[in-house]
């Protein structure tokens, strides 16, 4: 009895307790690694990133063989296909894998139990974010990397560049989805109530908005600038046209409207398109941590 | 070493907790005794930082609201239930609540041990028993010898046998200095590890009071006097004092106060202990005392 | 970026408003001279004069700041290192006399004069031949003026660093007839434009950079062979033209604002075979074309791959026939602007269709040949063709949906812009030179072993420590 007791003490390592906490680049490294490891393990990290890969070989497999191996190189189905693709997933891993970082955590007790540890919330919110990001960045470096690999064993003459930039812009857009998913986590009151919110945000940001836009556009005889800047306000359509002006330096795939963009801005839609996106990433992490701070985690 | 001034919490209109004032030295260990919903653990989540709330908590002389995360790094706490990715393994729970409590990477043989998880540490969460995860609750709440330790109705989802056990741990820890702050409503509990016991009720404290006064308060009304053969006073000793009654020994045998309507609570419970029963008799217990049950239920 | 392209996009829409007000051959003003530079004789200009007719004269390694007139027949070659300099103003070499050559030489820095058109050589009579020169940063290249017969071989012609609107031509003939233009290379400049010359081969040159790689105004019977014209404002554009033979030439990344492969306009009796178009805002664009009826406008065994717009059909385009081309990731395949429709058209000759990327039909019988129509009718596209700002929205899944509506539901279904009765089920294999090296290759395989490595590597080392 005693000696385990005696045992049980020798556990700790003898440093004075008194103000040991952990600095707070620390504690979200150490967040952060839990949250990678646990979601690296998790069904839905696998369900898809095995459906991103997969799909993203198909419309590789397809175009290569639609090109007939003429090598050539350009703005082609290849990289529509798989700029849809991303449209597609990415935005709905990261923004359910968001949506069930902190609600599921609270309705399971662990946030209590995580919280009553010497951490703050913005330790716990940044360290579950950026732990996320990591998975998410696993998931498309193993998509895209797959496409590529089957691109050039096809001899296809897609630039490699090309995809480094498709590979970066995606994980900025699952950055700011997942900023939203962890925002819409920390409002909910229930990880099913966050879930069934964030892909109806989903569904909201793919096809809603670009379909109203389209018949507000045709309704309300828009002009290009408007319609551009209208477009700018969502997160996607921000990935897509920054994707398409990274591969072709140019807007002018996307009719009126692109040739607008890139006469009147040029190179500076960079800026312009990272500043919405960082907009995108930042506003909603930091109205999700004003969130967290106030309310109770059980 | 735990300092509660004027601590009010609010759900809406009720007060959880209002205005209580506790102040705990240095190597005390407090009981908060009461009724489900007299606002016991919402006070422990308000002593821990866990949301907002009227008054001030120091924990080590640091404010929990305004300096959470060093209020709380002198605190081990061990929730009713331990909720954690059920996937973890022992090791990954250990080691990742070390690196947030700022500790070099323990010994996990001495801190297993000490809990007596040892050859476990390769299982997962979701593999334990009840009993066990309290336990690795507690092996966690101990990492860096906290001098704070609180406690949340640690064995309420426990069976007889795994509360018996945890309370013979925790026992063992009790008395070394520790400052110790906890919920119960099991009167074995209190009995062995409180050295005063604060009875809330309805989110107010109703009295506060060393635990043998408590002890002796509680059964109010009711005592059997049951006569039993020295050789299994021992056994229905612990028998008795598993299902929450708080015993004690006289020459001929053993007192135990009981609530009016269970007076044959413990003639079942030492029959099938196997303790033989040779008489009893029933004593008016004149002492005034609140049982937990005549409390009112307030709504939390 | 936007101080360069709105000029582009002004001159080039002036320049095409001015070509379709262009009068008729018969009232264009002659283009202005000036001779008084010459007066002042430099070392060339003494040898000479010094030189008999007939005589070959070279000319040593050096920097000569001169303007020449030749005007007499004789061969001028320059050793290699010598630079004719014209000092920033006027013409540099004038070419008065018949059947001379000039080989050799560097010649540099004209003057900027658009009125007075400063040219590095001018050539004002029959017979020259330009060969293997240097010009660079001159305002206009080699201008022949009514010289025919001329040959221009070699050469490699460099335009000044000025906005699009204040540069001059690489290259321009003016009623030189029989000129063979080959291997010269065009960077930089406005134009290479040939005006009223007829019985011309352009042959195996390349220019980039440019407004249009290569204009015709009112030059019948020309061949355009092998050359590559890429990243130009426009590749190659015909106006007014007859008799015109398009064969085994690249039309790459031509993306100005108008931005075709070739463009056609009131152009009659040509024939476009086995080129290569691809990244070009439009492959091709018909406008007019062909002229007449007499004979049909022959595209066949071009590939169009991953253009925006593979042919672009304005509605008074009639009479083309396409056959054993390549149709390949185009955006759109095959586009009408405004609602025009493409009945005078076809899509294939006899039991020969094209191939097309997109085409979902299969080949039971195994002849080669697709068993069901290709036609192509979808609602995002029809959409785009009456909307073009639409266009903002494609590649997005709001496209695919408005696509599936139009699938789902046969009463939004757009009515076919084309059909091909006998599209191909294999591409037709078409020679070309791969346009990505082994390197690209190579490059895209880093590529991905990098993203593999980087994302394993997450996951490794997430998982590392879940092991222990």
């Amino acid at each position: 009895m005693t000696s385990a007791a005696l045992r049980l003490g020798a556990a700790s390592d003898g440093l004075p307790a008194e103000g040991r906490a952990p600095g707070m680049m620390t504690n979200i490294v150490t967040i952060a690694g839990r949250e990678l490891r646990e979601s690296v393990r998790a069904r839905w990290f696998v369900l898809y990133t095995v459906a991103f890969a997969v799909l993203g070989l198909a419309i590789s497999m397809v175009s290569a063989a639609a090109t007939g191996g003429s090598g050539l190189a350009s703005f082609g189905r290849t990289t529509a296909g798989l700029i849809n693709l991303v449209l597609l997933v990415v935005p709905l891993m990261a923004l359910t894998a968001g949506a069930g970082a902190i609600a599921s955590d609270r309705e399971r007790g662990m946030l209590q139990y995580l919280l009553a540890q010497p951490v703050s919330r913005l330790e716990v919110l940044l360290g579950k974010y950026f732990g996320l990001a990591g998975a998410l960045l696993a998931c498309i470096c193993l998509g895209l990397g797959t496409c590529a690999a089957v691109l050039a064993l096809k001899g296809m003459g897609t630039k490699p560049s090309g995809v480094l930039w498709l590979a970066g812009l995606s994980f900025l857009l699952a950055l700011s989805m997942l900023s939203l998913g962890i925002l819409i986590s920390t409002l909910a009151r229930r990880a099913s109530v966050a879930v069934g919110t964030s892909v109806f945000a989903w569904l909201t940001l793919v096809f809603v908005t670009d379909l109203g836009l389209m018949a507000g556009a045709i309704a309300l005889r828009l002009r290009i600038e408007q319609l551009f800047a209208l477009s700018l306000a969502n997160p996607l359509q921000v990935f897509k046209m920054w994707s398409l002006h990274a591969a072709d330096a140019s807007l002018d795939v996307l009719g009126p409207a692109g040739l607008y963009a890139t006469e009147e801005f040029g190179n500076r839609l960079h800026w312009i398109f990272g500043v919405c996106m960082m907009a995108w990433i930042v506003v909603p992490l930091a109205i999700g941590a004003v969130v967290m701070s106030r309310r109770s985690p059980v | 070493m735990i300092r509660m001034e004027h601590v009010t919490k609010r759900f809406g209109p009720n007060a959880a907790v209002d205005d209580v004032c506790i102040d705990i030295a240095r190597g005390d260990s407090v009981a908060l005794w009461g009724s489900n919903g007299a606002g016991k653990t919402t006070l422990i989540r308000c002593a821990l930082g866990l949301f907002a709330f009227g008054g001030k908590i120091l924990v080590g002389g640091h404010d929990v609201l305004r300096d959470g995360k060093r209020a709380r790094s002198l605190i081990g706490y061990v929730p009713q239930e331990l909720g954690l990715y059920d996937d973890l393994r022992l090791s990954e729970a250990v080691r990742f609540f070390s690196r947030l409590k700022g500790l070099r990477t323990p010994e996990l043989d001495a801190v297993l041990g000490g809990v007596g998880l040892t050859g476990h540490e390769h299982k997962r969460i979701r593999e334990l028993s009840g009993g066990m995860k309290q336990r690795l609750a507690l092996a966690i709440a101990m990492l860096g010898d906290p001098p704070v330790l609180i406690l949340d109705e640690v064995t309420a989802s426990l069976d007889a046998c795994g509360r018996q056990e945890f309370v013979a741990l925790l026992e063992r820890l009790s008395g070394s200095g520790r400052t110790m702050l906890f919920a119960s409503h099991r009167l074995e509990e209190v009995v062995a590890l409180a050295t005063r016991v604060v009875v809330l009720a309805s989110g107010s404290v109703q009295r506060s009071q060393e635990t043998g006064a408590f002890a002796a308060s509680f059964g109010a009304g009711t005592i059997v006097h049951l006569m039993i053969p020295p050789a299994a006073r021992e056994r229905a000793m612990t028998g008795l004092r598993a299902e929450g009654f708080a015993p004690t020994l006289n020459g001929v045998g053993v007192l135990v106060p009981v609530h009016a309507e269970r007076k044959a609570a413990p003639f079942r419970i030492l029959a099938e202990a196997g303790v033989p029963v040779e008489d009893f008799e029933l004593l008016r217990d004149d002492r005034a005392g609140l049982m937990p049950s005549q409390e009112k239920e307030s709504g939390r | 970026m936007k101080h360069a392209c709105t000029p582009i996009l002004i001159a080039v829409c002036a320049s095409l408003c001015g070509a379709v007000t262009t009068p008729t051959k018969h009232d264009v003003p002659a283009p202005p001279r000036n001779v008084g530079v010459f007066a002042e004789r430099g070392e060339i200009g003494r040898r000479i004069a010094a030189a008999k007719e007939g005589a070959t004269i070279e000319i040593g390694p050096g920097v000569y700041r001169e303007h020449i007139r030749i005007d007499k027949r004789v061969t001028l070659i320059g050793r290699p290192g010598a630079v004719i300099d014209g000092a920033g103003s006027g013409d540099i070499v004038e070419i008065a006399a018949a059947g001379v050559t000039l080989r050799g030489f560097t010649v540099r820095n004209t003057g900027i004069d658009l009125e007075q058109e400063n040219a590095a050589i001018r050539v004002l009579a029959a017979d020259a031949v330009i060969e293997d020169n240097v010009l660079d940063d001159v305002l206009f290249g080699i201008d022949l003026r009514s010289a025919p017969g001329g040959v221009v071989r070699g050469n490699r012609i460099g335009g000044k660093d000025l906005d699009i609107a204040r540069r001059g031509d690489g290259l321009r003939l003016w009623r030189s007839d029989g000129a063979l233009i080959e291997h010269n290379t065009l960077h930089d400049g406005r134009d290479a434009i040939l005006w009223y010359s007829s019985g011309i081969t352009v042959r195996g040159n390349r220019s980039d950079n440019c407004r249009y790689g290569l204009h015709l105004m009112f030059s019948d019977d020309v061949v355009i062979e092998n050359n590559a014209l890429e990243g130009n404002s426009v590749g190659l554009y015909l106006m007014y033209s007859s008799g015109v033979e398009i064969t085994g030439n690249k039309f790459v990344r031509n993306r100005g604002p108008s931005g075709y492969g070739i463009g056609l306009k009131e152009a009659d009796r040509f024939s476009v075979r086995d080129n290569l178009f691809t990244g070009n805002r439009v492959g091709v664009y018909l406008d007019g074309s062909p002229f007449t009826t007499k004979q049909p406008g022959v595209f066949t065994k071009n590939i169009l791959a991953f253009n925006d717009i593979g042919v672009m059909f304005l509605p008074s385009a009639r009479g083309n026939e396409f056959f054993e081309n390549n149709f390949i990731d185009n955006i759109d395949q095959v586009s009408v602007a405004g609602r025009g429709s493409l009945d005078g058209n076809r899509f294939w000759r006899g039991e020969r269709g094209n191939f097309w990327s997109d085409y979902t039909g299969y080949d039971r019988d195994r002849d080669g040949v697709g068993d069901f129509v290709h036609e192509s009718r979808t609602l995002f596209e029809s959409m785009t063709d009456r909307n073009p700002q639409m266009r903002l929205f494609l590649f997005s899944p709001a496209q695919q949906a408005i696509e599936f509506i139009g699938r789902a539901l046969p009463a939004v279904r757009p009515e076919a812009k084309f059909e091909d009765e006998v599209p191909l089920m294999t591409p037709v294999d078409i020679a070309f030179s791969s346009e990505s090296s082994s390197a690209n290759g190579i490059a895209l395989g880093a590529t991905s072993v990098g993203l593999l490595g980087l994302g394993a590597g997450v996951l490794l080392g997430a998982r590392k420590e879940g092991i222990s």
